[in-house]
């Protein structure tokens, strides 16, 4: 289906930033048995933090793990199993942030189940964990046809992707959709071009490659669209 | 005079807008620095940025700087030693010292502010005599003080119970206090003296003055002669390395006026080197920004080979040089270098051998990590992000109940 770059949206689409002030909360763990009855027993925004506000709080250029714990198997305990195994799971497979505390608690029983010593961290690198506080905050930059979309998404910044494909979603319950395609869908339809938002595998790539990928699906799929924002 | 437009080219327009939108929505708030010195440690690099940027965003921002004595200033060094976990004792009447120099200086404070931000233990008293002069007050704690000493944290504890907010630069410094505990990342200036570009001719310059030859590569310690950064065991990996691959180290350490310890280490230093005519030790005032500056950019690689260390500044100015970092595995350190990506971490003067062996032979994989660590620090640690972190801060703890607040 072709539609012009200039054809209005109904609702225009106005971007949020997303400001993160990380929060330590002065508890650690130096082994994975303790991590994992932190795990059980912290708040859910502790739990929220590390799985999925810390890619924007800091992260690593090419960081390969899409979680900190996984991170932290990985480097601290220098358990690359367990590594593997926190980095496959998916948060996204479920519906609320109790389901994704369960699915962690599940990895991390299941793997100190089948292992005859409890991993330990080495010296310095402990697990310390932290929740955050959030400004979120209307931008001024809105984008009421599919053209100033393109042009917009190169100007806001990675929170802005974050918010849009994590904050809005999972804090704020809001609906399984991210709201780049929920907007393009109720916008302009343009269904192949939504289903393609919608399978980018975003748990597992960095906020720059996020928007990397974004852009590049509507380039695709909206060439001289797109091509006139560049 | 540098402006915040000048960070565009650097770090993208778009954070820059970012930074006068949120800065609209607080509004023209009054904004109080106090530290102990102008000149000197990373603190007061950072101050000398962030408060005239603070001030082009419409913020009323002032620096306060404390005045002490000698015996001051041997208080608060013990003081933040014992942060970092050393055991030292400070007798009643020391702790009065402190005290009564804190009074002296609150004296000479009339303003009125909407926050106060006090950096480190030095000015924290102020608060017993200030605190009707503003709304808000937040300590924010630049030191390592993930396993501080108990004597002395119980009597700072105290004082900085008293604070509504606390601010720590990593998650394993926070402490337990009645109050909401932040976390905020150091950061450099990148059109600083110490880290704006320079010419390959100002660089061969201070290389010339300093009398350093480029005849064989490199290493690279910058810091002050403190314990705590290991000078003598860099001297001791160092001679690791020479017995298989020729190079040279220099040291080059920085005073500030608020460390009473630098001549002893100084001298502990200049016996672990003597003798060795690749070793140059070089001690720079605190102003030697530019020298600093040329030196990590002819540095082959950069060590920062710290046993306690609160951020780690050195270590991210090395990285936004582009250069292979080797740090000890402490604090910030741990957090900016990651293995085979941003730098090294190592454990000791043998591990630290071990890297610079490991790099000096693969020149490649250097130029590489030093890339990736110059986009990481672009990221995450220039002064920019610490404006940003700054005017969060402000908005949270206008609005203290909400861990969301939508604008």
């Amino acid at each position: 289906m072709k539609i012009s770059p200039d054809q209005p949206a109904e609702n225009p689409f106005a971007f949020r930033e997303c400001f993160l002030m990380p929060m330590p909360i002065g508890k650690k763990a130096i082994n994975l048995r303790e991590l994992l009855q932190a795990v059980r027993e912290l708040d859910e925004s502790v739990l929220y933090y590390h799985i999925f506000q810390s890619r924007l709080a800091i992260a690593q250029p090419g960081e390969e793990y899409p979680n900190e714990f996984a991170r932290w198997a990985a480097t601290a305990l220098q358990d690359i199993k367990l590594a593997e195994k926190l980095s496959s799971f998916d948060p996204f497979d479920y519906d609320n942030l109790a389901q994704v505390r369960q699915a962690v608690v599940d990895i991390l029983e299941e793997y100190l189940w089948d292992i005859p010593y409890v991993p330990w961290a080495r010296s310095g690198f402990e697990f310390y964990f932290c929740e955050a506080s959030t400004v979120v905050m209307r931008s001024q930059i809105r984008a009421d046809t599919l053209l100033k979309f393109c042009e917009s998404l190169r100007k806001v910044g990675l929170d802005s992707m974050y918010y849009h494909f994590f904050e809005a979603r999972w804090r704020l319950g809001v609906r399984k959709a991210d709201d780049f395609s929920f907007w393009i869908e109720t916008n302009f339809g343009l269904p192949e071009l939504v289903a393609a938002i919608r399978g980018i595998d975003i748990y597992f790539y960095s906020l720059r490659e996020i928007r990397d990928t974004l852009l590049g699906l509507i380039h695709q799929h909206l060439g001289e669209l797109c091509d006139r924002t560049q | 005079m540098i402006g915040l437009n000048d960070y565009a080219p650097i770090v993208g327009q778009e954070v820059i807008d970012q930074l006068q939108r949120l800065a609209e929505r607080l509004g023209p708030r009054r904004f109080i620095h106090v530290n102990s010195t102008r000149a000197g440690g990373g603190v007061a690099e950072i101050l000398y940025r962030a408060v005239p940027l603070l001030q082009q965003l419409g913020l009323d921002v002032k620096w306060e700087v404390i005045h002490g004595d000698q015996k001051f200033f041997e208080i608060t060094k013990a003081m933040h030693n014992a942060l970092q976990g050393y055991k030292v004792h400070l007798s009643p009447a020391m702790l009065d010292h402190y005290r009564e120099i804190n009074r002296e200086n609150a004296r000479k404070f009339t303003w009125e502010s909407d926050f106060v931000l006090v950096h480190d233990p030095q000015p924290a008293y102020l608060i017993n005599f200030l605190r009707p002069q503003a709304k808000h007050w937040i300590w924010r704690c630049h030191i390592d003080a993930s396993r501080p000493e108990r004597h002395v944290w119980k009597f700072l504890q105290e004082i900085v119970s008293q604070y509504e907010a606390s601010v720590f630069s990593m998650s394993q410094f926070a402490q337990n206090l009645p109050h909401p505990q932040y976390l905020i990342r150091p950061s450099i200036d990148p059109l600083s003296e110490k880290n704006r570009e320079l010419t390959t001719a100002e660089v061969q310059e201070v290389l010339d003055r300093l009398e350093i030859e480029r005849d064989k590569p490199i290493i690279l310690q910058v810091s002050r002669f403190d314990s705590f950064k290991d000078p003598v065991g860099v001297i001791e990996a160092f001679r690791m390395v020479r017995r298989h691959t020729p190079c040279k180290l220099v040291l080059a350490g920085g005073e500030a006026i608020d460390d009473p310890e630098g001549p002893r280490i100084f001298a502990e230093v200049m016996e672990a080197a003597k003798d060795e005519p690749d070793i140059q030790i070089l001690l720079l005032p605190p102003d030697a920004h530019h020298e600093v500056n040329a030196l990590q950019r002819a540095a082959d690689i950069i060590v920062q080979k710290s046993t306690r260390e609160g951020f780690g500044l050195t270590v991210t100015e090395a990285m936004w040089k582009g250069k292979p970092v080797i740090g000890g595995a402490v604090g910030g350190i741990v957090l900016q270098l990651r293995d085979y990506t941003t730098g090294f971490l190592v454990h000791s003067p043998e591990g630290c051998a071990f890297r610079i062996r490991y790099l000096l032979h693969r020149p490649e994989m250097a130029r590489r990590m030093g890339k990736m660590a110059r986009e990481f620090v672009r990221q995450h640690f220039l002064t920019t992000r610490n404006i940003r972190d700054y005017l969060t801060l402000m908005i949270l703890r206008e609005n203290p109940t909400e861990r969301i607040m939508e604008l």
